[in-house]
């Protein structure tokens, strides 16, 4: 046992041998013979290993520096050109045990180091019984010295007065990293650091090879349809109901203050969380009687005219909103222009030459819903709004609305902004089932999935069953080059490999067929003679919503059927085996 | 009606009676509002005359003139160049749009011209140019509106009828109107294709010996930036002059000193309100019309909120102030401590007085409200006085008389370096500059300022007649009057200041000058004081900053990821508030968008929604198989309503995985 031992010494020239002491000391004459602790090199390797690690051992060092310092004798100097200055501090701390026993301690330490790591190296079994006895005996040095750092850590960190503020945080456990010895290698925790500053966040968040998830998906039955989903919806009650209802009557309040502002020539806008369909509902009812009791009304059967739009109705346009503006304040037997820009200047020229007795309230509900948020309709709307004889109430319920108006577009609104926090749940605005479906990608639940596209094909002429196949297949053959570009590095089973092939992907745009692509494939298999067959064929598809287009970054059209890989694969056997 | 796109309101058929609102406590909130509203409305329109009044008329006026002269000069001899106008109108393109609607007034009103705004927006190509321009200049005065007028109509009574783009129309127009000349305004010229305005230029230069068209443009950089993107030979065409607008800083500058601090203003603006507004106007937003109306609505908010207001109402009508008034008057903390001021003093009897009598009350709220006024305007005239005389005295730095009226306003000025250092320029003051100081201030005289100046201007002007040296009189504190002597004493270096003897003159212009420093000292020392200490300052000062700055600077993003993050602070419920105050991460009394939301701040930028769901599930869910599709039903809808707030979009990296968007707090 001995003689390994003495082999790896000799080999080992990192690993400091006391002959190596010597030699140390020769070159070093002047140095005091009777040095407390041995300069040897290895010591010092093992420091900054040590250090390296940062097991509370070196924190004791760091935090004991100053006083090391002023305790040493003059010979420091001397040792400060080869050694760090630390090794004599611990030395002299106060806590510390006499530095002979100490020193005793430690090499015995660095023995049991060295045998535990021998070991494991080498592994020689056939001293098992007398290395299991030196290795207990290892170990409990080495506990013994882990704890007793750890006490002398603790000690110093009270003595310490201005703790830093990362131990607080980590307490008396080890820091990150120096684990090493003691217990198995974890894997890093998947919990997050919490209470980072938000830019932080972002970038803990983003960062590259961050974000793993699990594979795991929602199966087909978990998802509501829309029967399940209001069925649901209506047996369930919210808890908050009353507080809801006390933040709109908070709200109902400052009704009186809105109507003076419209009255002052400014515009209102609400915004905040929750839906504020019921503000503005409630708002326009107190506006219409305190309008009722004003003037123009006032004694006389005519009610006054308050224009409602709901921004958040799919296919509102600013047309429709022009011509109910019209409607309540140009009377029915004037002629108006057809195009929009005229229609406007015209509404707006009537308005400046007769000038309706109190100003028309519009009531805009969502200004910011992607309806009305295309150019040229946010500037038409600011120069409505900018009329004096146009009062304009809206809400918005995108967080970041403001980005929607220029400077310019804002000093013409001439917004006073109200939160208008409500909770209420958006019931008008969203299509629940319909907005989830689409954020998972599963659009094609809509008809029924795969057996309520066979009953669509079903019914259609063979030409048009040909052209959907034709898409299925590509679109297919489409995600597999991209998926192949992966699987090359990733040898992976075939279950793995429609997820991973997912992960290359391919910017969203070049999802889907082009459609020039696809219309030159039908013309070639002759499934349509003329561009006007194929759009007539492929308008049935979008009637059904079998398939959806868009434009991509390069303004090219992009068909694709809206469902997910699996059911593409069962599709596209299904029409190979002519079962539909 | 929910799902309708537009419709015009409907009240509820069978309207069941509200149950009358009905006030426990006497106090209403809303007394005499009509009255107070009324008051605002009266106060503001003397504020907006005032801004009227200032807005930037010599510019216009300056154009105005311009046009006139271009369409007088020479009515038909034939032309060479556009008549063209460049406005410089700086960097704030917010107020541009403003600037050309008034000015297009003035020229319409001024001069017998057609006027005619052309923004980049709506000219994409010279073909839409022309159409958009015809259809302006045309439909001016009559309303001839032919759709499909893009086809060349086959025949009409006059020979054939023109396209609509062609500048024949405005010729054919012209014959009817005659008009002495059409302005064509390019509002954003930065904005316009180079290519496109060399054309316009190249086509409206041909059309010159038919149509007397004047042109403007609208810079926002420089006029040298204007003409580089031009070719020389569309420059050949021009023949330019420049206005230079006056820029936003100078006009609400001017606005400032015309508005909030005006002698005659009856309710003031604090100096932290103002400081806000015109930190805002210098970072964010340089517009105009944007400190009108902060302005505007300061008075709204203060005349709505506030019943003392009603007493600012000019005494001409009396109105019966109610008793609510008094109420709120004597909860004031300006009174409060006016009362115990007087009760140190042992007033006790007239305290009891005022808190009893209305009418004694009223009595010390008109004093007060007297007092508050010249006190206030007084001080805003001190600093105008100290504003002009840095500017006399041309000292740097240049600090801006808003900048001087805010810190007077908030009682530190008194005292303060500005002021300490001013009054040591004007003790060292030599006698032409004192001379040039005596004449800017004469316009400041009257009842806010108490130095009789022209006692100092005559005393003078017979010192400088009798003056017969070249060099101005100067007095004992003027450096050049001192000088250092250098002793050696027992090898010691003595540095001593001497002065110099002064003149017979000089001694005499000294004295004048240390009265005037005197006088002038006193005055500040008696203007500048605190006007938080005025009895009733909080009738006659707005300083909240509270509805204004939710109202002009909003933080929807805060407010939404507020609401979502932390619903307790919205709802004020009980279940959801947590230990402590702290707020409880993740509970299950949270509505379901919140703990949703709490998930996807925890995540990953890209989520899991079966996971997702899965630790939904856990929190929110009640265990059993039925209430399954319930939880789930919420799940949808706070997916649903995440992403309609813009938080997640569909992510196709993964099956069943979603993307995040938004992260909380940047």
């Amino acid at each position: 046992m001995v003689g390994t031992k003495r082999r790896r010494e000799d080999g080992d020239i990192e690993e400091g041998t006391p002959r190596k002491l010597r030699a140390h000391l020769a070159v070093e004459p002047t140095e005091d013979t009777d040095t407390s602790d041995a300069q040897t090199p290895s010591r010092r390797g093992r420091t900054q290993h040590l250090a390296e690690n940062g097991t509370p051992r070196s924190i004791l060092k760091k935090s004991g520096l100053i006083n090391g310092v002023n305790g040493t004798t003059p010979r420091s100097n001397r040792k400060l050109l080869f050694e760090t200055p630390t090794k004599s501090v611990k030395a002299d701390t106060p806590n510390g045990t006499p530095t002979i026993v100490r020193n005793a301690d430690r090499s015995a330490r660095r023995k049991s180091n060295r045998r535990i790591l021998e070991r494991t190296l080498n592994g020689d079994e056939s001293h098992e019984e007398v290395l299991e006895e030196e290795d207990e005996l290892a170990e409990q040095i080495l506990g013994e010295g882990e704890v007793a750092g750890l006490e002398a850590a603790a000690e110093e960190a009270q003595d310490a007065v201005p703790i830093p503020e990362t131990p607080s945080k980590r307490g008396r456990g080890r820091p990150k990293g120096s684990g090493k010895a003691g217990r198995p290698k974890k894997e890093r925790s998947p919990t997050p650091p919490t209470e980072l500053p938000s830019h932080e966040e972002y970038f803990y968040q983003n960062r590259p090879g961050g974000t793993k998830t699990s594979n795991q998906t929602l199966s087909a039955q978990t998802l509501l349809n829309h029967d399940e989903y209001f069925q649901a919806m209506q047996s369930y009650e919210d808890t908050h109901a009353p507080e809801i209802a006390f933040l709109l009557e908070l709200h109902s309040r400052a009704y009186d203050q809105w109507i003076f502002e419209l009255e002052e020539g400014f515009n209102v806008c609400l915004y905040g969380y929750g839906s504020k369909r019921i503000v503005t509902e409630k708002f326009t009812h107190r506006l219409y009687t305190h309008l009722l009791a004003r003037p123009p009304s006032k004694g006389s059967k005519k009610a006054p005219k308050i224009v409602v739009i709901n921004g958040y109705a799919a296919g509102t346009t600013i047309k429709d909103v022009l011509t109910t503006i019209a409607s309540a304040c140009i009377p029915a037997n004037i002629k108006m222009p057809n195009q929009l820009a005229s229609l406007l200047d015209f509404i707006l020229d009537h308005l400046t030459s007769n000038p309706p007795q109190h100003p028309i309230p519009v009531i805009l509900n969502s200004i910011d819903s992607p309806y009305l948020r295309r150019n040229p309709i946010p500037t038409m709307l600011a120069r409505l709004a900018a009329h004096p004889a146009i009062n304009l109430v809206c809400t918005a319920d995108t967080p970041s609305f403001p980005l929607l108006w220029d400077v310019g577009l804002k000093t013409q609104y001439k917004f006073l902004f109200h939160d208008a926090t409500t909770f209420a749940p958006y019931d008008a605005e969203i299509d629940v089932v319909e907005s989830v479906n689409e954020l998972l990608g599963r659009s094609g639940r809509r008809i029924g999935g795969r057996d309520g596209v066979a009953f669509v094909l079903r019914s259609l002429p063979e030409n048009a069953r040909d052209l959907f196949h034709m898409l299925v297949k590509e679109q297919l053959a489409l995600s597999s080059i991209d998926g192949g570009a992966e699987e090359d590095d990733t040898p992976a089973t075939p279950r793995n490999k429609k997820v991973t092939q997912t992960k290359t992907i391919a910017p969203e745009s070049n999802q889907g067929v082009e459609y020039r692509v696809l219309y030159h494939m039908a013309t070639q298999q002759f499934v349509c003679q003329s561009e006007v067959a194929f759009r007539t064929l492929l308008k049935e598809f979008h009637d059904h919503q079998m398939i959806e287009s868009r434009k991509d970054g390069m303004g090219t059209e992009r068909l694709w059927v809206p469902f997910r890989q699996e059911e593409l694969e069962g599709l596209a056997e299904d029409l190979e085996n002519k079962a539909l | 009606m929910e799902h309708q796109r537009c419709y015009i309101y409907e009240p509820p058929q069978i309207e069941e009676r509200a149950p009358k609102r009905q006030r426990t406590s006497k106090y209403n909130p809303h007394a005499q509002l009509p009255e107070r509203l009324q008051t605002c409305r009266r106060l503001w329109s003397q504020q907006e005359e005032r801004i009227q009044a200032k807005a930037d008329s010599t510019v216009q006026q300056n154009i105005v003139d311009f046009v006139s002269s271009a369409a007088s000069a020479t009515p038909d001899e034939p032309k060479f160049a556009i008549p063209t106008g460049l406005i410089i109108a700086g960097p704030s393109i917010a107020s541009h749009g403003l600037f050309f609607g008034r000015l297009g007034q003035r020229i319409r009103d001024d001069t017998n011209s057609a006027y005619v705004v052309l923004t980049s927006g709506e000219s994409p190509n010279l073909k839409s140019v022309l159409k958009n321009l015809i259809k302006k200049v045309t439909s001016l005065h009559e309303d001839d509106d032919d759709e499909d007028t893009d086809r060349p109509a086959t025949s009409s009574r006059h020979g054939p009828k023109l396209l609509n783009y062609d500048l024949g129309r405005v010729q054919e127009w012209r014959k009817k109107s005659r008009v002495s000349s059409i302005v064509v305004a390019f509002q954003d010229s930065e904005a316009f294709d180079a290519r496109l305005l060399a054309d316009v230029v190249d086509l409206f230069h041909s059309w010159l010996d038919r149509l007397p068209l004047i042109l403007l443009f609208g810079i926002a950089t420089s006029a040298e930036s204007f003409e580089d993107r031009l070719s020389g030979n569309s420059l050949r065409y021009l023949e330019g002059e420049k206005f230079d607008v006056t820029q936003s800083d100078d006009i609400i500058e001017k606005l400032f000193s015309a508005t909030v601090a005006s002698t005659d203003a009856r309710l003031h603006i604090g100096p932290n309100l103002c400081r806000r507004m015109l930190d805002r106007q210098k970072d964010h937003v340089q517009n105009v019309q944007d400190f009108c109306d902060g302005l505007k609505y300061a008075y709204m908010s203060h005349f709505y909120a506030s019943i003392p207001s009603i007493v600012l109402l000019d005494s001409t009508q009396p109105i019966e102030v109610q008793t609510e008034a008094y109420e709120a008057v004597r909860i004031l903390p300006s009174f409060r401590q006016q009362i115990e001021d007087m009760l140190e003093d042992q007033q006790a009897a007239e305290v009891r007085d005022l808190l009893q009598s209305d009418d004694r009350l009223s009595d010390l709220i008109s004093d007060s409200i007297k007092t508050n006024q010249h006190s206030l305007s007084t001080l805003s005239h001190a600093a105008r006085v100290l504003s002009s005389v840095r500017a006399s005295l041309q000292m740097s730095p240049n600090v801006r008389f808003s900048t001087i009226w805010t810190r007077a306003a908030t009682g530190d000025m008194a005292g303060s370096p500005i002021l300490r250092e001013t009054m040591l320029s004007v003790k060292k003051i030599p006698s032409d500059r004192f001379v040039k100081l005596l004449v800017d201030m004469t316009g400041l005289q009257g009842d806010y300022l108490s130095v009789d100046l022209d006692t100092f201007q005559r005393e003078l002007d017979t010192l400088v007649q009798r003056n017969d040296t070249a060099t101005p009189l100067r007095t004992q504190h003027d450096v050049r009057n001192d000088s250092l002597r250098t002793t050696v004493v027992a090898q010691k270096v003595l540095l001593s200041k001497h002065k110099a003897a002064l003149s017979e003159q000089d001694k005499a212009y000294s004295d004048l000058v240390g009265r005037f420093h005197d006088e002038l000292d006193a005055y500040f020392e008696s203007a500048f004081i605190d006007p938080q200490t005025l009895v009733l300052s909080e009738v006659s000062i707005y300083d909240l900053k509270s509805p204004h700055t939710e109202v002009f600077q909003p933080r929807p993003r805060f407010a939404i990821e507020r609401a979502l993050a932390t619903p307790h602070d919205y709802l004020g419920c009980e279940c959801c508030s947590g230990v402590d105050g702290a707020e409880a991460a993740l509970n299950a009394t949270k509505p379901a968008t919140a703990i949703v939301y709490q998930m996807y701040l925890e995540s990953g930028a890209l989520l899991n929604v079966s996971d997702l769901w899965s630790a939904f599930n856990a929190i929110a869910g009640d265990g059993d198989e039925d209430g399954e599709s319930k939880t789930m039903a919420l799940f949808q809808r706070a997916l649903a309503e995440l992403k309609y707030l813009g938080l997640l979009k569909p992510s196709r990296k993964k099956t069943d995985h979603v993307s995040k968007t938004m992260w909380k707090g940047l």
